[in-house]
């Protein structure tokens, strides 16, 4: 049997895909050209597919610094004529949103879609934010589907439907549908590769406030048109039951909660359904077809109650009597479940719940004391792990000179790192947004006297941390900021960035050094220190605090996930450490209390490495009271 | 034609959860089966727990098994076979790796870890059948440790009620692995199999 993949050209076949992948898929058969996106989780395996067959398919994808610059070169090949998406997660759309509020009056030329992963749950992000108000404040058009299968086919459709309007559309997936993993029907790859060419108009790409008026009518004309297309795009589906009360509206992957409700409680019969997969704008007049066939409806979305609204104001203006419920019985709060929907739809039917939901939380709560708390932790022989405990070290130091009970503040970025929030390493004081940390240093600077040492990662760095660190050069803000330099993008999956020399097409490419970013800064002292040499850590970022002005600790060291792959590939051996059990005092344990390194275990009454996951970097054996840590 | 089949498949990060509801949906699919699954991937992964949900059947619509709808549960780990509990019923087969992997939380003080009758009991008392099984030790015999996963995916293969074949689900294996890898992964799956009939 031929292995079936990504880019084959099979259509009718299956494939079992990962909703990332099956969007990916989509827009390899709208043949697009080039795709650019900067990685954040739920989103980023769309351009490491991509990324994947982009030579034999001859797209250019890119990672880009940042996402706004990823929207800006996807913006600037649909200017030009030819198909362009740009992928991120959905704060990665925050990034992007100033040239995304000007690039709706200009319109897309080669189909553009802006693909926003949003993150219900907040399963891998700092907020829930629903960006469909993004896309309605931009007159933006948004297809969101309800399944890993009806995502790609959306996707495929996406690019046409941005050419035939003229709109930029925003696909707008979740995590369930982006980490979600389905058999695919395939169809046909697009082999179309179009020339572009830049032609000047600066009537329409030229933005003085004349442009702006000029275009913004035009812009809300293109939407109308969509306004009225969208009641006969087979993503929105209206199934109306006689003698049905109740009606339900549900919009993207709702929907699939909502078949399961309906099929577990058998009100097949009795419930109308509205399947909403342009929630920007909606379907009008299908919404009005089953407004006026029931006598109450229920409104399923997740997250912001955005559909629920515009559906209100539908029956307000067709001033039809129907009651509208949404947020009143569907939370607004975390992703939805069948279990949510069916407790929803119980409420408004007499419907028997299939089991009692509340049995099932008393035994999840009677079991709960005995269960391990296991928040994510740092890998075995993490750098950060040894970074993070030389900034504590090193800031505890010149804390005591400001005098007793001063504590260093150290913000935080988003990265790995964060999980140095924990305990026992308790090593991350904010977490905000990309490059927030060094922001929110420059700022406490001016209001308390204590050490404030901020971190990031590089690809962080690269990304948001420039202009903050130039700020504090500007504004003469007393800070330390620690560069955590893994030359990758590790909690993502490993992207490349600029520091890493090649591109997410595999070509070399220039090195860029934090370093050498913060000396042509005006940083007066910048210095680079690897994490495991420890003492000399904690010395070189003792003098960068106690600097007076702002200084740059560049602490470098690869990925240990990245560099056990690489010493796997080479045939090299890691060397774990163990603990001298005659030297070890058990009682002390300041390698358990300190480091919350996972290869450090208790057995049988005893402190002890486990082999296997060792990577051997020695950080324990050096803070060890007893010497006790060694290394054959 | 198979209505509905759910398989949770629990453990911490880096147990190899991700791989197991790949090879498993994989060969769902070869089987002509419709298949629908979810995962949480990024910060979930480091060390922390992990649950993968594949489901098989005509009738499955939503990535996310319902509550009290699990049909087989797969734990890689001790006090995640626990965690998980209240997507069981009766009729629910709990497969049941005994490894346990204490977080620092436990070693710290800040939490607490279940012992095996703990576990075994509860789990007895929820659903009928609970199948024990070291398959660290299992995956040694098998030539590695690291094959665990496999060593599991084969127990599982074992229940009758899975609609999967056991031929492609060891297709699916022999496709992922090269060579001698291939080799060591099929017999922890076959050890794995005979494991739990025996059990």
């Amino acid at each position: 049997m031929k292995e079936l993949a990504i880019s084959s050209d099979a259509p009718g076949e299956k494939l079992f895909l990962l909703g990332n992948e099956a969007i990916a898929r989509g827009a390899i058969e709208a043949g697009v050209q080039v795709a650019a996106a900067y990685p954040g989780t739920p989103s980023s395996e769309i351009m490491e597919t991509l990324a994947s067959v982009a030579k034999d398919l001859d797209i250019y994808v890119e990672w880009s610094t940042n996402e706004k610059v990823a929207f800006e070169i996807a913006l600037a090949a649909s200017i030009c004529g030819v198909r362009a998406m740009a992928a991120m997660k959905h704060v990665g759309v925050n990034v992007a949103h100033d040239p995304l509020m000007i690039a709706s009056y200009i319109g897309a030329k080669g189909g553009l879609v802006l693909v926003s992963a949003d993150d219900p749950g907040a399963w891998s992000s700092q907020n829930e934010q629903d960006n469909r108000y993004i896309a309605e404040q931009s007159y933006m058009p948004v297809l969101e589907p309800s399944s890993v299968q009806e995502a790609k086919d959306m996707m495929a459709d996406a690019f046409e439907l941005s050419e035939k309007f003229k709109q930029i559309f925003m696909f707008r997936t979740v995590t369930r549908v982006s980490h979600g993993r389905s058999d695919v029907v395939l169809g046909e790859i697009s082999r179309e590769r179009r020339k572009g060419s830049f032609r000047k108009d600066p009537s329409w790409l030229v933005y003085t406030p004349a442009e702006a008026r000029k275009n913004k009518p035009l812009m809300i004309k293109r939407f109308a048109r969509i306004k009225e297309a969208v009641n006969t795009l087979p993503y929105n589906q209206l199934s109306v039951k006689d003698g049905a009360k109740l009606g339900i509206i549900s919009c993207g992957i709702s929907y699939s909660y909502t078949l399961e409700a309906i099929k577990w409680l058998e009100l097949d019969d009795k419930v109308s359904v509205l399947k909403i997969g342009t929630p920007n704008p909606l379907p009008e007049e299908l919404v009005k077809k089953l407004l006026t066939s029931v006598k109450e409806v229920l409104v399923i979305e997740e997250l912001e109650p955005f559909v629920e609204t515009h559906v209100k104001a539908v029956a307000g203006e067709a001033n039809i009597p129907v009651k509208i419920h949404g947020k009143d019985l569907i939370p607004a709060v975390g992703e939805l479940s069948t279990r949510k929907v069916i407790e929803a739809v119980v409420r408004l039917t007499k419907a028997k719940p299939p089991v009692d939901f509340k049995d099932l939380d008393k035994i999840s709560e009677d079991i709960a004391p005995l269960l391990p708390w296991r928040p994510p932790i740092l890998c075995p022989g993490c750098p950060h792990r040894a970074s993070h405990y030389a900034i504590k070290v090193a800031a505890r130091r010149v804390a005591r000179d400001y005098g007793k009970g001063v504590e260093p503040v150290y913000p935080g970025d988003i990265g790995c790192y964060d999980m140095g929030v924990n305990p026992p390493l308790e090593a991350v004081d904010t977490t905000i947004c990309m490059g927030g940390s060094f922001g929110i240093a420059n700022g406490l600077a001016h209001i308390i006297k204590a050490p404030i040492v901020a971190h990031m990662g590089d690809s962080t760095f690269f990304h948001a941390g420039i202009p903050p660190l130039i700020n504090a050069v500007y504004n003469k803000a007393n800070i330390t900021m620690v560069v955590l330099d893994n030359s990758t993008t590790a909690m993502t999956g490993f992207q490349p960035h600029p520091g890493t020399g090649y591109t997410a097409m595999g070509q070399e490419t220039v090195q860029l050094r934090a370093e050498d970013i913060a000396r042509a800064c005006g940083v007066k002292f910048v210095e680079v220190i690897d994490p495991f040499e420890l003492s000399k850590a904690i010395k070189t970022i003792e003098a960068a605090i106690r600097f007076d002005g702002p200084s740059v600790v560049v602490s470098r060291r690869p990925c240990a996930t990245e560099e056990l792959r690489e010493k796997k590939k080479k045939g090299e051996k890691v060397i774990p450490c163990y603990i001298d059990q005659d030297k070890c005092n058990l009682k002390c344990a300041v390698c358990v209390r300190l480091l919350g390194c996972p290869a450090i275990v208790r057995k049988e009454g005893k402190t002890v490495i486990d082999s296997f996951t060792c990577t051997g970097c020695r950080l324990c054996a050096q803070i060890c009271p007893h010497r006790a840590i060694k290394q054959e | 034609m198979v209505k509905e089949f759910n398989v949770l498949i629990a453990g911490v990060g880096g147990q190899g959860v991700i791989l197991m509801s790949e090879l498993l949906g994989k060969a769902a699919v070869r089987d002509g089966l419709r298949v629908r699954g979810s995962e949480v991937l990024g910060m979930a992964i480091r060390g922390g727990s992990v649950v993968s949900m594949i489901r098989l059947g005509d009738e499955v619509y939503g990535p996310l098994i319902p509550l009290g709808k699990g049909d087989a549960l797969v734990a890689m780990e001790l006090a995640e076979g626990l965690r998980n509990i209240a997507y069981l019923s009766k009729s629910s087969v709990v497969i049941l790796n005994t490894q346990r992997i204490v977080p620092a939380t436990v070693l710290i003080g800040k939490s607490n870890y279940p012992s095996l009758e703990e576990v075994v009991e509860i789990l007895n008392a929820i659903s009928n059948r609970v199948v024990r099984l070291d398959a660290a030790r299992i995956a040694e015999e098998a030539g590695s440790f690291m094959t665990a996963n496999i060593v599991m995916l084969g127990a599982l293969s074992a229940i009758s009620q899975l609609p999967v074949k056991v031929k492609t689900i060891k297709e699916s294996i022999q496709d992922h692995f090269s060579g001698k890898l291939a080799q060591v992964n099929l017999k922890a799956f076959d050890l794995g199999y005979q494991a739990c009939q025996q059990a």
